[in-house]
């Protein structure tokens, strides 16, 4: 892994009433890696998911760092090339599936216009990328389904449409907000499925946020623990889980009611 | 209460029906004076009897009713346009242009309108042709109701503006304008429809009301407030109960209008 990573963070950043949500947050991902974030609530991986979108801003909040994106600085380029990027090289996936889609608007046309946003083509090309990323989540992909409202779906069906949509560019980087933390428990399975098939097949790297360390251990390559707005270890799956270092991780695991199941990507390691 | 609604609806449907046919129906024009015969009883030939200056009663109700019942959806209009903009920049800008218009509104809100009005009827000239009457009723309807309006669409925008759909789209690459229009106006829409609907009611009441006061419609031009300004006397209408026929129909519209709209609350 000697080549450029992929993403390259080095990061602090505050809301106005609370100015040090990320103390000097460092990380590096690599292509098609999939990186989890684990701590508690409210230590600031979801300001985190934010910054490298750069969209602080919106919650009253400012980030100093560096965010090195495929060789690029993100907080050096406009808010137009930025516009440019989202959605497209970066991707963001929320925690609550049903508030994270427009309630007045179809399925349909909500994933037609995540087409549009980026790419001027004819509409049967649009409608072909719509079916084939619903497809891709294994959501049927028939009329009645895309006429659908939000409301009409189940929570997990929403998830997978907001993943569909998250992948519909085929962006490099997905950062995935808690997303399973709204669903029971079979179709978080599903969905953290899902989320290890896309990184195996197309190859997209997951910034993957999560305080759930047993759905972590499932899909993860590396994690970085994070206490109080610090990044405090950063290991592989298996090491970490076997050989916590830093207090708060053996308090975090020691937790744990029994030793995780491991993905493939932790499996590789351990052989 | 489904009969009550459908009785009320047929009813409007009726009124304004009679009031757009007014050409055909009325027996006269609204501006005819039949100087033979002024204050003239009902008769065959004067439904509702004739006014001081001899011009048929029901003609001009009829008139008066079209007038009315076009100005006041008009003038909704224009009020729930004026509110969906300037509640929805400041729900959507919020910080400190939203502070300055939530300061204006409330500032509006506690105008006192009346002597407003009749401030404003002072400065204009004495006698306004009709059309220009119409036009200044109009804006000034409109602008009466934007305020109230203009809060609530400023709460729902605000609440928009922090939702996660909302971030999600930013997050999607959207930009500003794309947001406004596939984002808030479709979220929006149901809020501005009930809005329109309900100041209809409330802006035919408003219009007879600025008549009374002689800013409505200027003569000879009949609405419904220039028609209720002949009850300003009590002697005259003690011994013609016929002069009631406008109020009474102004009573009936409205009260068919919010049955109609409370029904379409309650059925959702």
């Amino acid at each position: 892994m000697e080549s450029q990573p992929l993403l390259s963070v080095h990061l602090s950043a505050g809301y106005r009433g609370k100015p040090a949500v990320l103390k000097d947050v460092c990380f590096e991902m690599q292509r098609g890696e999939v990186l989890s974030l684990v701590g508690q609530s409210g230590c600031g991986k979801s300001t985190l998911a934010l910054a490298v979108l750069r969209l602080l801003h919106w919650k009253q909040a400012t980030a100093k760092g560096r965010i090195v994106f495929n060789g690029r600085d993100l907080m050096a380029v406009s808010e137009r090339q930025m516009r440019a990027m989202r959605g497209r090289d970066i991707a963001l996936v929320l925690q609550s599936p049903l508030s994270a889609l427009n309630p007045a608007r179809r399925i349909g046309a909500q994933l037609e216009e995540a087409w549009q946003i980026h790419r001027r083509t004819s509409v049967t090309e649009r409608l072909d990328a719509v079916h084939a990323t619903l497809r891709q989540v294994s959501l049927p992909s028939d009329r009645a389904f895309l006429r659908r409202y939000p409301a009409e779906l189940s929570v997990g069906q929403a998830q997978r449409v907001l993943i569909g949509m998250a992948i519909l560019h085929r962006p490099a980087l997905l950062i995935a907000d808690e997303p399973t933390s709204a669903l029971d428990i079979v179709t978080q399975a599903e969905i953290l499925e899902l989320f290890s098939r896309l990184s195996h097949d197309l190859g997209i790297g997951i910034l993957y946020i999560s305080h759930d360390l047993l759905s972590v251990a499932a899909i993860s390559n590396r994690v970085a623990v994070m206490d109080q707005g610090r990044i405090v270890e950063c290991q592989p799956t298996a090491r970490l889980f076997t050989r916590p270092a830093h207090p708060f991780t053996q308090k975090l695991i020691a937790a744990l009611p029994a030793m995780p199941q491991f993905g493939c990507a932790a499996q590789a390691q351990i052989a | 209460m489904k009969t009550m609604r459908a009785v009320a609806l047929v009813f409007l449907a009726a009124v304004l029906a009679a009031s757009i046919a007014a050409n055909w129906i009325a027996p006269a024009s609204y501006a005819r004076q039949f100087r033979d015969q002024p204050d003239a009883a009902p008769s065959a030939q004067h439904l509702l009897g004739t006014d001081d200056l001899g011009r048929d009663r029901f003609s001009r109700l009829l008139y008066g009713t079209r007038i009315s019942l076009l100005l006041a959806p008009a003038a909704a209009l224009m009020s729930t346009v004026l509110a969906g903009a300037i509640g929805g920049a400041a729900g959507f800008a919020g910080g400190w242009i939203e502070v300055c218009v939530t300061a204006a509104t409330d500032l509006f809100l506690s105008l006192p309108w009346l002597f407003l009005l009749i401030t404003v009827r002072a400065c204009l000239p004495l006698n306004v042709s009709p059309v220009v009457s119409v036009a200044i009723t109009f804006v000034l309807l409109g602008c009466l109701g934007w305020a109230a309006a203009a809060r609530v669409v400023c709460a729902d925008v605000r609440s928009f503006r922090n939702s996660d759909f909302v971030l999600l789209a930013r997050a999607s690459g959207a930009g500003g304008a794309r947001l406004l229009m596939r984002h808030l106006v479709p979220n929006l829409a149901p809020v501005l429809a009930a809005q329109f609907w309900i100041s209809i009611p409330v802006f035919i009441l408003t219009e007879a009301n600025l008549g009374i006061l002689g800013l409505g419609v200027a003569e000879p031009l009949p609405s419904w407030g220039s028609l209720l300004r002949e009850l300003e006397s009590f002697s005259a209408y003690s011994a013609q109960p016929w002069l009631f026929a406008p109020l009474l129909l102004l009573v009936l519209t409205v009260s068919s209008f919010q049955i109609v709209l409370h029904n379409e609350e309650v059925a959702g």
